[in-house]
């Protein structure tokens, strides 16, 4: 330890080989993940997600939602996520190379939020974008209302197309523009093709892949 | 002041501290401020946990955006500033020499904790970056980065104009925190911010610097604290010093490695969490390491004693709890529950925080050459906020294993979990608040403290105990 540059260039290398073995090593194995084109199906996954979604993305950062919720299933037999109807696959690094800001999120205070667009659109229906924004306005025991994401004003002339369902009488609320972006954002948020990455590793799978 | 003065002390208070006197206390003054508001923020959010309504028509302190104002004031706000100032006054006294260049701490200082405040508001206002450690905006980071390594330059400049040809176990974890901060916040924001890598490689790369900034700057920055300070306290040499410098190059190596634990069973390459495994068993050794340096802890005296005796309980813990939840059916309980935020701040309070409490409780006197201005506060800050830890700790650990339990059970809905745990988050919200009033007696003990300047001086011969031959003790 009596000689400085060496422990100077011990911190250095010490840092530089987590930083090159980690981020750079996992950078190297999926940065260049491409989309994978089914022949089948004549189209490439995971879909690219259209610009408003995107957006909503970035407003669900901001407000931490992933501070409560993740985005990532986990495989079958690895907790409960398939039992609770969050994805009937686990969700693999080729879902998220679309997305600007992957939120895999840090903590379960609510339903993981992968496919929640295709749960709540096969709950709903053409409703479904309504009832996101009932709940996002109401909030509920276990979840904030998020007044502040929507305009209550009173009707001038005509009623707004996008004012929800349950206004009180007289008046509108309105969702603004950034809980349109979240919600165009959580009703894309589906994840249905099956990678062959993503399918579960049994022997009988291996032992048809030895054979080929 | 509870040591027993004895004639011994007379280079006690020395050059090196006084001159440096400005400098410090505005550094811990800021982290002590700091920290206060952290705890205001933390009583909101948890506040915020057992109900959700609670300030949710405030977009500014919607609860994502208050949990990531609370952990950056507390990491950013707080553990910087204060484990700066433990880190330049421990290569200052060790360096032999009053500091040079304080000049460069304050003007950092001011910088560092404007571009802060700034953050903040940036978090507030919806600029939050979203990664876990990481969630100030990205137009303060580079500035973040300069200031830091400002407040560093005297710090640098002790080490590098040292009088001793030997150097000393404190010496190079304070050393390492000076330098290994800069470099991985450039590291971080550069692939997380500036050119953003694709998909979950964010996700792994904000997890390695989140590991990085907790085992290779806020562990060595308690460490060089308790390394400095625990040998003066129990009046022994370290036992087992020949094995100090493996546990520290041991723990900068292989650090870093550990943070896959967070990634298990997610959408990432398995070796991530493979070699959090094996980076954490061989990480025990530095844990090891610093049990064997350190348990002369245990028969020292005083009120800085019995800070860093609870830190240091708490930071061999932790590396053990790090180590067994790296394992993958460990992980699947502990894994996005109250379990992970209870290990969270078992490593960030009940280790760092109280490490820094006993450094800074030493090292005030000695910079002001004055005692605490009343020792009833300084007990009762430590009483409170190690009662405090430990009811949060028990709490979080309830929550979170009920929770653990009710995840996994499909049946049972989120509304059912949120009541289930009501009452175990009635006990954080408490243990909140007790941290908050024990830091507020803090805060005024030191503001009491360094602004005395009316008030005598007194003869360091009547304040402390220690024999200054102990100075270069860790030899």
């Amino acid at each position: 330890m009596k000689n400085g540059p060496v422990f100077f260039f011990g911190l250095l290398a010490a840092v530089g080989i987590s930083w090159g073995g980690i981020v750079l090593g996992s950078h190297y194995q999926l940065g260049s993940l491409a989309p994978y084109y089914d022949d089948t199906q004549g189209n490439a996954f995971p879909l690219r997600p259209q610009g408003v979604a995107s957006r909503g993305q970035l407003v669900y950062a901001d407000l931490g939602c992933a501070s409560c919720h993740t985005q990532q299933v986990r495989r079958p037999g690895f907790g409960a996520d398939q039992a609770r109807g969050w994805g009937e696959r686990q969700s693999v690094a080729r879902d998220y190379i679309f997305q600007a800001k992957p939120q895999l999120g840090v903590a379960r205070l609510g339903p993981d939020l992968m496919n929640y667009g295709g749960r709540i659109e096969k709950e709903k229906g053409p409703a479904a974008a309504d009832a996101i924004y009932q709940f996002l306005y109401a909030g509920s025991a276990a979840h904030p209302a998020y007044k502040f994401l929507f305009d209550d004003k009173a009707i001038d002339g005509q009623r707004s197309t996008k004012a929800l369902a349950a206004s009180p009488a007289g008046r509108q609320i309105v969702p603004s523009e950034r809980a349109q972006t979240l919600v165009a954002y959580l009703l894309n948020s589906n994840t249905t093709y099956d990678y062959p990455e993503a399918r579960p590793f049994t022997v009988a799978a291996k032992k048809e892949e030895a054979k080929k | 002041m509870t040591n027993v003065p004895t004639h011994a002390a007379s280079a006690e208070v020395t050059p090196t501290d006084t001159h440096a006197r400005g400098p410090l206390l505005l550094l811990i003054g800021s982290g002590l401020l700091w920290l206060v508001i952290s705890g205001v923020l933390a009583l909101i959010t948890a506040i915020q946990l057992r109900t959700p309504g609670f300030m949710a028509d405030c977009a500014w302190l919607t609860h994502g955006r208050a949990q990531a104002l609370r952990e950056s004031t507390f990491i950013y706000g707080w553990l910087a500033n204060a484990g700066l100032a433990v880190a330049l006054w421990v290569l200052g006294r060790l360096g032999g020499s009053p500091l040079r260049g304080l000049n460069w701490a304050v003007i950092g200082t001011l910088f560092w904790n404007t571009a802060l405040a700034v953050g903040l508001v940036g978090i507030a206002t919806g600029d939050m970056s979203g990664f876990a450690f990481l969630q100030l905006p990205r137009y303060v980071l580079p500035a973040m980065a300069i200031a830091y390594a400002a407040i560093a330059v005297p710090g640098v400049l002790a080490w590098i104009g040292r009088r001793n040809d030997t150097t000393f176990a404190a010496q190079w974890y304070a050393v390492a925190a000076l330098f290994i901060l800069p470099w991985i916040l450039a590291a971080a924001q550069l692939v997380l911010l500036w050119l953003p890598v694709r998909g979950v490689v964010q996700a792994i790369a904000a997890t390695w610097y989140a590991q990085a900034a907790w085992t290779l700057w806020l562990a060595p920055l308690a460490l060089a604290g308790a390394y400095f300070v625990v040998p003066k306290t129990a009046g022994k040499l370290m036992p087992n010093y020949d094995f100090a410098s493996l546990g520290f190059w041991t723990l900068m190596f292989l650090g870093a490695w550990t943070g896959g634990r967070h990634l298990i069973g997610g959408p990432v390459p398995a070796w991530i969490a493979t070699m959090a495994v094996m980076a954490g068993s061989m990480l025990i050794f530095h844990y090891l390491v610093v049990f064997l340096n350190l348990r002369i802890a245990t028969g020292s005296s005083g009120e800085a004693a019995k800070y860093i005796r609870f830190g240091l309980l708490a930071y061999i813990l932790v590396g053990v709890l790090e180590l067994y939840t790296s394992f993958r059916s460990a992980a699947l309980g502990v894994q996005f529950t109250f379990l992970a935020v209870a290990l969270e701040q078992l490593a960030l309070y009940g280790a760092v925080s109280m490490l820094f409490f006993g450094a800074i409780h030493f090292l005030v006197p000695r910079i002001t050459s004055r005692p605490w201005a009343s020792a009833g506060l300084a007990a009762g800050h430590r009483v409170l906020v190690s009662i405090g830890i430990v009811v949060l700790l028990v709490a979080l650990c309830a929550a979170g294993s009920t929770q653990a339990g009710l995840l996994a059970d499909a049946k049972v809905s989120f509304g059912e979990i949120t009541q289930r745990i009501g009452l175990p988050l009635l006990g954080v919200i408490s243990a909140y608040l007790l941290l908050l009033a024990a830091n507020l007696l803090l805060l005024v003990n030191f503001l009491q403290t360094a602004l005395a300047f009316s008030g005598p001086s007194v003869q360091p011969q009547t304040l402390f105990r220690q024999p200054a031959a102990l100075e270069g003790s860790a030899t």
